[in-house]
């Protein structure tokens, strides 16, 4: 009698749980959906097509494939080592790193772009940055793409960071150890042992940077300019066209964006599990 | 392992793969340095259109940052970069003054505050009453950052208004288009904007209400002082501000637009100046063709001279006369004199004085050879027979009257070359010879004193230059040479000080 009643509660109770949990979940999800339905209705094939037609729009485009992928690789880059130092190692000044790394997070978009163009042209008794990139190294960067890329890759990498600090805290560190009483350097250890079990961490670091990197808009702004052809990126875009109100253009180019962030997203989760989990 | 080492290699083939697909992107600018322009994002559709017309005309390149106003102006003062800078409206261009990054404005359009509704105007609002009502949603620029705002919120506390709207307003939004966006959308039924800003807005139309009349706003382009490019960037300027070109496509985009020069690419401004004020303005003239790259023909000569070229049919931009007598003889070309300077009369001796000569009477000594102004050919011969008169000299002195030039230069040459013992004429003609001769000053006559204005004329194709060259010679510098030149500076404003 016990054991044919106990599958019947256990269905009785399954029921609401996913209620709760589904209706819960799918709150959020809707939302989301709605949102994007919204930008559909809103704007028309033809508007859609139109804005993609343009050769400013293209630039852009263009530009946004190329600076988000550069500095999502960059970010890579740097969020791995740096993730590995703050997951690893107890080294004096740890936690201020580790707060210096979080700034880009918290702070204001606008104000990383101040800093980043104050930076580039603060005279330090007389020499500055910009002019000696520019005049000496013949690479200018304020308002020309490396600016872009730059102002991108400063939030990224934060992200960045935290997603391959979290990826090496879940690698137990006792293989390392192990390679190491077995000869390998901490260079080994790393490069054999560490960073090939961290592979899906890698991808989901270059995936988020590189989708922050999408979204990035006001640091480029200030630090990048919106010049037609040059800086201009699609989020810039979007901005430039609700300035003129062409509303129906800038939810053209937010969906293409999206659609960008999807394919995007889909490609790098399908890389680094084999599937789409 | 070694997919380790082949996503590491993998990654940094890509990245110098994008690198150089960024790199090669860059389009080579056309021929020579480009003009770089902040503007705020609002005139984005109005400046791309001149922008592209400018560049096929001239084969040159302009480069646009676009942007917030107030972020643009903060990029300025960071960056130190750039050529001109055009805002949302002129109060972002007094700040940039104000804080020494904008060196000169130039006007180009004007923006009205409106009532900003759907087309069809399905609430038929009418007044301002209409916005209080509470069927009506109310969407406004915030009076803190928005231009719009701050001047909306003025003019209607002047007048007892705002109070009431501030209470009915829904909500207040950063910038303008923020709320014509809102009102486009349907988030609210109504909102105070630029009528100049509806125009990309098609399902939007406007309502003109008195109270908002006297409520517009200056859309002007600042050149930024640290340039080092100013000729090029004034040239753009030039063309935007002007009324066969840029000012067309302002008009076009919902602008009030009204007068702006008449487009050269190197225009002359011709100006007439009494002989006297060659050595106050000269430099400055000269300075001021090279800053914008234009030229400035100038004939110096005898204001009576110069009007009688003027009644002859002569039609200069601009004339700086040496007496308002003598503007005044050609008013209905110059309808708007400005007075800039006064210069006073005194008697020149040789050095030392030799003659003992201290006041006007003492010029009808027997033998003496004075020379002075012509009466009819200059303004310090007619300001000459004035003083002489009010003295109750003129008969005594005349007999003595060897020679009357149409300019002072003339009589301190002849009183160097000792061909006289003594001549009336302006102080600043002595500023130069002060080795040679010595200044007397006639006391107790106060129309020995000559007052110069200056006047743009009604008819000139370039007003807007010629009130820069005019700008120009108000500057500090310009009146230190004034006052170096024997020049008393008139009060004009604040920094136009009595030297």
């Amino acid at each position: 009698m016990k054991s044919t009643s106990s599958p019947t509660f256990r269905r009785r109770s399954d029921t609401p749980f996913f209620l709760v949990m589904g209706g819960i979940s799918a709150c959020f999800i809707i939302l989301i959906v709605l949102l994007l339905a919204a930008d559909v209705v809103f704007t028309s094939p033809s508007d859609f097509i139109d804005a993609l037609r343009k050769p400013e729009i293209q630039a852009a485009f263009r530009l946004t494939i190329l600076s988000c992928s550069a500095a999502a690789v960059l970010s890579l880059w740097v969020a791995t080592p740096l993730g590995y130092l703050l997951s690893r190692y107890r080294f004096p000044g740890r936690w201020l790193v580790d707060t210096l790394v979080d700034i880009p997070i918290v702070l204001p978009p606008l104000v990383l772009g101040l800093s980043l163009l104050i930076l580039f042209h603060l005279p330090i008794f007389g020499w500055e940055l910009e002019a000696w990139l520019r005049d000496s190294v013949g690479f200018p960067v304020t308002y020309q793409w490396p600016a872009v890329v730059l102002a991108q890759f400063s939030v990224a990498c934060a992200f960045a960071v935290r997603t391959m600090r979290v990826t090496f805290d879940q690698i137990d560190p006792r293989a390392e150890d192990v390679a190491r009483t077995l000869g390998c350097t901490r260079g080994q250890a790393f490069m054999q042992i560490a960073l090939p079990q961290a592979w899906r961490g890698m991808i989901a670091a270059t995936t988020i940077a590189w989708a922050r990197a999408l979204g990035e808009f006001g640091p480029i702004l200030v630090f990048a300019g919106a010049t037609r052809m040059r800086t201009e990126v699609l989020s810039t875009t979007v901005f430039l066209e609700l300035s003129i109100g062409q509303l129906n253009a800038a939810v053209a180019v937010s969906l293409l964006m999206v659609a960008m962030a999807v394919v995007v997203l889909l490609i790098l989760r399908v890389l680094g599990t084999g599937l789409n989990a | 392992m070694n997919r380790t080492y082949l996503l590491m290699a993998g990654s940094l083939v890509a990245l110098i793969g994008i690198v150089v697909m960024l790199g090669d992107r860059e389009k080579p600018s056309s021929s020579g340095r480009a003009v770089m322009l902040y503007c705020a994002a609002s005139n984005r559709a109005v400046m791309e259109s001149i922008r592209k017309e400018y560049e096929q005309e001239f084969d040159r390149s302009v480069d646009i940052q676009y942007g917030p106003s107030q972020t643009l102006l903060s990029s300025i003062e960071v960056a130190k970069q750039g050529d001109l800078y055009l805002p949302a409206d002129d109060s972002y261009l007094n700040l940039g003054k104000e804080k020494g990054l904008i060196a000169e404005e130039i006007p180009i359009a004007k923006m009205q505050a409106v009532i900003a509704v759907p087309k069809g105007n399905p609430k038929s609002i009418q007044s301002l009453n209409d916005l209080l009502r509470d069927d009506v949603r109310v969407v406004l620029a915030s009076p803190d950052s928005a231009a719009i705002g701050k001047v909306v919120r003025e003019t209607l506390s002047a007048i007892d208004r705002w109070d009431g709207l501030d209470k009915t307003t829904k909500a207040y939004r950063g910038t303008v288009n923020e709320v014509a966006n809102d009102i486009k959308i349907g988030a609210a039924d109504a909102g105070i904007v630029y009528d100049a800003v509806l125009h990309t807005y098609p399902d939007l139309t406007f309502v003109e209400i008195p109270e908002l009349a006297a409520t517009a706003s200056q859309i002007s382009v600042g050149v930024i002082a640290s340039t080092e490019h100013t000729a090029d960037a004034l040239h753009f300027a030039r063309y935007i501000a002007s009324a066969d070109r840029g000012l067309e496509h302002y008009g076009n985009h919902g602008f009030r637009v009204s007068g702006g020069d008449t487009w050269a690419d190197q225009p002359e401004l011709s100006v007439f100046a009494g002989s006297m004020l060659r050595p106050a303005i000269e430099d400055t003239i000269a300075a001021f063709e090279k800053r914008e790259g234009v030229k400035v023909n100038r004939v110096y000569n005898g204001c009576g001279i110069l009007v009688a070229q003027m009644k002859a049919g002569q039609h200069p931009d601009a004339y700086f006369a040496c007496d308002s007598e003598f503007m005044n003889q050609v008013h209905d070309l110059f309808p708007e004199p400005v007075p800039v300077s006064q210069n006073e009369l005194v008697i020149l001796v040789q050095k030392g004085n030799p003659k003992g000569i201290s006041s006007l009477r003492d010029l009808s000594k027997e033998g003496l050879r004075v020379g002075i102004g012509h009466e009819k050919q200059c303004a310090m011969g007619w300001i000459t027979q004035n003083t002489f008169r009010e003295g109750g000299v003129q008969q005594e002195i005349m007999p003595n009257v060897t020679v009357q030039t149409p300019t002072g230069d003339m009589l301190v040459n002849q009183l160097q070359t000792g061909s006289l013992d003594a001549a009336v004429a302006y102080l600043s003609n002595a500023a130069g010879a002060s080795e040679f001769l010595d200044a007397i000053r006639i006391q107790g006559i106060d129309c020995s004193v000559a007052t110069q204005p200056w006047a743009v004329a009604k008819q000139s194709p370039y007003p807007n230059l010629a009130s820069r060259l005019f700008q120009q010679i108000c500057s500090t510098e310009s009146q230190d040479i004034f006052a170096a030149e024997g020049f008393r500076w008139q009060n004009l404003g604040k920094d136009a000080t009595d030297e």
